[in-house]
């Protein structure tokens, strides 16, 4: 079997260092940059899969304009195959349209039974570029996964995916792109046999014009949309810090709810 | 020019989900102040009449398209190949769309089927001379964001709770309209749907949230959260450490990987406030904590903290709130 | 006007790469999660962790000194360190353990052929088996080549005699590396060869067990050879290169001693700074204090001064740095005296509190005192510097 993983590295959000730059863009020198939260849930996912069928690989791919290598490295020490990097001056700035459009274009170079992708990231968190790709490569598509469970024999998979009143069990052909959630469970830590591997592990890069695509389409000139304005959020006012009993911090609780006409 | 368009979402029963009347409202307003006042309502569904008169209620017109396979299949891909084939006859400026799983799976599908680009989790919308203008909460809340739409045209994914939802003064007219053509996209059939046991009240547009934390000590602990939330009418949250634990289900986790939501009321117990958690929470218009660190980081972004033992504060404030109900 | 030996090499840049982090990051969460949970049992007990021993063998934390040829992990002085420290800021008994693992090792590295590095390397890396160091003797502590455990050709055995002391984990070890005199009428350092011995055999035996200060679960054995024989394949390089093997392996040992000085530094300002921003007293907390302030930040430069050093000291003797002794001694002479000193203020800053085991920095400063005494005192380790700075003497 072999899983396509889309990773982005995104600035550490445990970090407090993101910012964004004049232009409006993510200044993604300012913070050291992280495999995406949820991107390693899918990946630890496709790691199981690929242990539980004995043989097959983990492809990463990711888009970024520059400094991807040593965050796909992470990726690579906890046990992916190798890794594919679309990587290209002109792609700074994208946004998710021009971002959806490379990916789709990166896989339909690659062959695969799926591709696995976190249901959103921590810096855009805009959540419709999992969907987006499926649509523009038509693959089905399967969200918010809880659980993944492909059938190789039979060539499709089964996921559980979250509803707002429990699962759905969703059934598709393989192959299938899914989007996958942190119920999917912990992501390993690399072991140190893993991270010494991982220095020999390939990474290879693709540019806009392997994939054919306009470099004047893509980046901050090509973007659907654009940062107009940043400002600190409104400061919330002071905090009233209660350090009486209970009884007495109850009822001063409750009075702040009443006036609030929250109760 | 056809103005503002509305998805109208549907929710697991059928009914119009209640993001979809605050879009609507919010609609209405950003309509006026652009001196456009064409908002049209789309839903689409296998039965999507009841939806689309509620949503008449909040806009002038409504497009109802019945579309069968979304009956038994994940409905975003199938609901964003429709809607883009509407989006592509009638060209609106704007598509305003939920901001949840539903919303997300099709804006994403639609952005791409239509090259139409996307402002994501907006919190607030204006009018601008050159097209709507989306205000974002970012980097765990250190920044607001103004984007626009470059072409003046796009999707934007709106969150819950960004306005209360308030009925137009007259109602709108419905149009049943139908689909043409087959469906291009790939279908992916539901085979079970799968009740989770005890299913929680979702956080996910509540407007009162009681939030526990690795404060509340375990499993058992959650009972006085839930209790705290029945009486406040509210739905339960929880730390990533707390699901972690196993304490409660991964769907009312709040914060960096789980969900991002903006009650009218966040109650926290024994949540520190790390930023982890914070930038799921922090835009709720009001925070109250109650945890016995003072320097808990939840102190700073908090309008009420009581510094005390959960459990005993917990108890007296369900006992007054009772009280006052009662 | 003699030629005086400078160690004029300018230092290189250096920085930890990705793979550092990794691996660092790596070690850290298993000695949060695992490791300290377990150390002040260990101390208390005073019994040897196997079942720490066994998890750094699972998680391969043992073949980071060994060649990848042998099952190891590569052998970077660097990696080997930032383990140890880790390791070290959770329980310094447990740091040791790889430590000791990669001294009782060098030896076999720097000296021994292709055909013993395959014999012994292989399951020392996978941590089934465990290696001690024995080259001090109660009267040859600093001056290491006085030793008198003799070794006499007897065909194809040499037959060992002596008594060595303080040897770490010599009671546990499955191999030693043994330092015997095999020509006495020679110039003192052609005195000296070493040996690897298979543990248990006949003529050894373990005779004594210290009562120790620190590092309590890490036994110290005193190891006597009666008439112990041991084949001529179990001597590593030529008759006489002992003393050249034991100096040349402590250059590379020594760093990891300062990372597990630097380790237990690091752990005791932890707790202390927490402390800190806990413990009110006077109505604030005691950090903003100034005395108290003024302390956590001398202890967090010091830590960081001295690691910053043992890090640019692992690069620069990986690099065949002609001084390598001058950068080991030098960083193991900063961390010792930079871990007493911290672990020191982390009892003060704690109080009383500091005093009873019912917080670790009364351990970590017991712990810290042998950083300044083993693999060379202090006193050494300025000797060897001030020779390498003003050459040999006449």
């Amino acid at each position: 079997m072999r899983i396509v993983v889309l990773t982005k590295p995104v600035p550490d959000p445990a970090s407090g260092g993101e910012r964004l730059g004049p232009d409006g863009r993510l200044d993604r020198g300012n913070s050291p940059a992280v495999v995406n939260g949820n991107d390693e849930y899918v990946l630890e996912t496709a790691l199981k899969l690929i242990e539980a069928a004995g043989d097959g690989e983990v492809i990463l791919l990711s888009m970024a304009p520059q400094n991807a290598p040593e965050t796909m490295r992470k990726a690579l020490a906890m046990g992916a195959t190798r890794g594919i990097l679309v990587t290209d001056p002109a792609i700074s700035g994208s946004c998710t349209v021009a971002t959806t459009r490379i990916l789709a274009a990166a896989l339909r170079t690659l062959e695969f039974d799926l591709v696995l992708a976190g249901v959103d990231t921590s810096d855009g968190g805009s959540g419709v570029v999992p969907p987006g790709v499926a649509a523009l490569t038509g693959l089905p598509f399967l969200s918010y996964a809880a659980t993944i469970e492909p059938d190789v024999a039979a060539r499709t998979v089964r996921v559980q995916r979250i509803t707002p009143t429990g699962y759905d069990v969703l059934e598709a052909p393989l192959p299938a792109l899914i989007s996958g959630t942190q119920a999917l469970g912990e992501p390993r830590y690399p072991s140190l046999k893993g991270i010494m591997a991982a220095r020999n592990k390939e990474i290879a890069t693709l540019s806009l014009a392997d994939l054919d695509i306009d470099p004047a389409t893509v980046g901050l000139e090509g973007a659907t949309t654009r940062v107009v304005g940043s400002a600190p959020p409104p400061p919330r006012g002071a905090t009233r810090v209660v350090r009486e009993a209970p009884d007495e911090a109850a009822r001063q609780v409750v009075a702040l709810l009443a006036e609030r006409r929250l109760i | 020019m056809a103005g503002i368009w509305v998805h109208g979402e549907l929710a697991p029963d059928g009914s119009l989900a209640k993001l979809s009347t605050e879009i609507a409202t919010l609609a209405r307003t950003l309509a006026a102040a652009s001196g456009d006042p064409e908002v049209t309502g789309v839903v689409i569904g296998a039965q999507p009449l009841g939806a689309a008169e509620e949503l008449a209620r909040f806009v002038p017109r409504v497009l109802s398209l019945t579309e069968p396979t979304t009956a038994d299949h994940a409905a975003g891909t199938i609901v964003a190949e429709r809607l883009a084939a509407l989006v592509g006859e009638h060209q609106p400026d704007v598509v305003l769309v939920g901001a949840g799983p539903e919303g997300r799976d099709l804006a994403g599908a639609l952005s791409a089927l239509t090259g139409l680009g996307v402002l994501a989790n907006a919190v607030a919308v204006s009018a601008a001379a050159d097209g709507p203008v989306a205000t974002h909460s970012v980097f765990g809340g250190k920044l607001v964001t103004e984007s626009a739409l470059s072409s003046g045209r796009g999707i934007i994914t709106i969150r819950p709770n960004t306005v209360t939802a308030e009925p137009a003064a007259t109602a709108g007219t419905v149009e049943s309209i139908s689909a043409t053509g087959d469906l291009a996209q790939p279908v992916v059939p539901i085979v079970e749907r799968i009740a989770a046991e005890g299913a929680a009240a979702s956080i996910d547009d509540a407007r009162i949230i009681v939030a526990g934390g690795r404060g509340v000590g375990g499993a058992d602990g959650f009972g006085l959260i839930e209790d705290l939330a029945g009486a406040l009418g509210g739905a339960v949250g929880a730390t990533r450490a707390a699901v972690d634990s196993g304490w409660i289900p991964y769907s009312q986790q709040i914060g960096q990987t789980g969900k991002i939501v903006k009650p009218q009321l966040y109650l926290a117990l024994g949540i520190s406030g790390a930023i982890q958690h914070k930038v799921g929470m922090q835009t709720a218009s009001t925070i109250v904590a109650v945890n016995r660190d003072p320097d808990a980081p939840i102190a700073d972004f908090a309008d009420m903290v009581v510094i005390g033992d959960l459990f005993e504060v917990g108890a007296a404030l369900l006992a007054q709130l009772r009280a006052r109900s009662g | 006007m003699a030629a005086v030996t400078t160690p004029s090499r300018p230092p290189g840049p250096y920085r930890l790469t990705e793979e550092h982090d990794m691996l660092r990051d790596a070690v850290r969460v298993l000695a949060d999660e695992r490791v300290a949970p377990r150390a002040a049992d260990i101390d208390r007990t005073a019994e040897f962790p196997q079942d720490l021993r066994r998890l750094l063998a699972d998680h391969d934390i043992l073949a980071l000194p060994f060649p990848e040829a042998h099952g190891g992990l590569g052998g970077e002085l660097l990696n080997v360190c930032l383990a140890v420290e880790q390791l070290s800021r959770a329980c310094a008994t447990t740091g040791l353990i790889l430590a000791v693992q990669e001294l009782g090792s060098l030896p076999i590295t720097l000296a021994g052929s292709e055909e013993q590095q395959a014999r012994w390397f292989p399951k020392l890396a996978s941590g089934e088996q465990l290696i001690a160091f024995a080259l001090t003797e109660a009267e040859a502590g600093s001056d290491a080549a006085a030793a008198r455990t003799i070794a006499r050709r007897d065909g194809d055995d040499y037959v060992i005699d002596g008594t060595k002391r303080f040897i770490s984990q010599g009671s546990v070890a499955d191999l030693v590396t043994v330092f015997a005199v095999t020509d006495a009428e020679v110039p003192r350092h052609r005195r000296l060869s070493a040996f690897v011995v298979e543990v248990p055999r006949d003529g050894f035996s373990v005779t004594r067990l210290e009562h120790k200060m620190g590092i309590r679960g890490s036994p110290t054995a005193e190891l006597a050879f009666d008439a112990m024989r041991v084949p001529v394949a179990n001597r590593l390089g030529e008759e006489g290169d002992g003393w050249d093997i034991a100096m040349r392996t402590l250059d590379r040992s020594r760093p990891a001693i300062a990372a597990q000085a630097i380790g237990i530094a690091q752990g005791a300002l932890e707790v202390a700074s927490a402390y800190a921003r806990e413990r009110r007293q006077f109505g604030e907390r005691i950090g903003d204090f100034q005395q108290i302030g003024a302390m956590l930040a001398d202890m967090d430069a010091g830590i960081e001064a001295a690691r910053q050093l043992l890090y640019r000291a692992c690069v620069a003797i990986d690099d065949g740095a002609p001084d390598a002794s001058r950068w080991s001694a030098m960083c193991k002479l900063v961390a010792g005296d930079t871990a007493m000193r911290v672990t020191t203020d982390a009892v003060q800053v704690l109080g009383g509190y500091g005093y009873i085991d019912e917080f670790p920095v009364e351990r970590m400063m017991r712990d810290a005192k042998i950083t300044q005494l083993y693999e060379g005192t202090q006193q050494i380790q300025r000797l060897v510097i001030a020779r390498a700075l003003l050459g040999k003497g006449d």
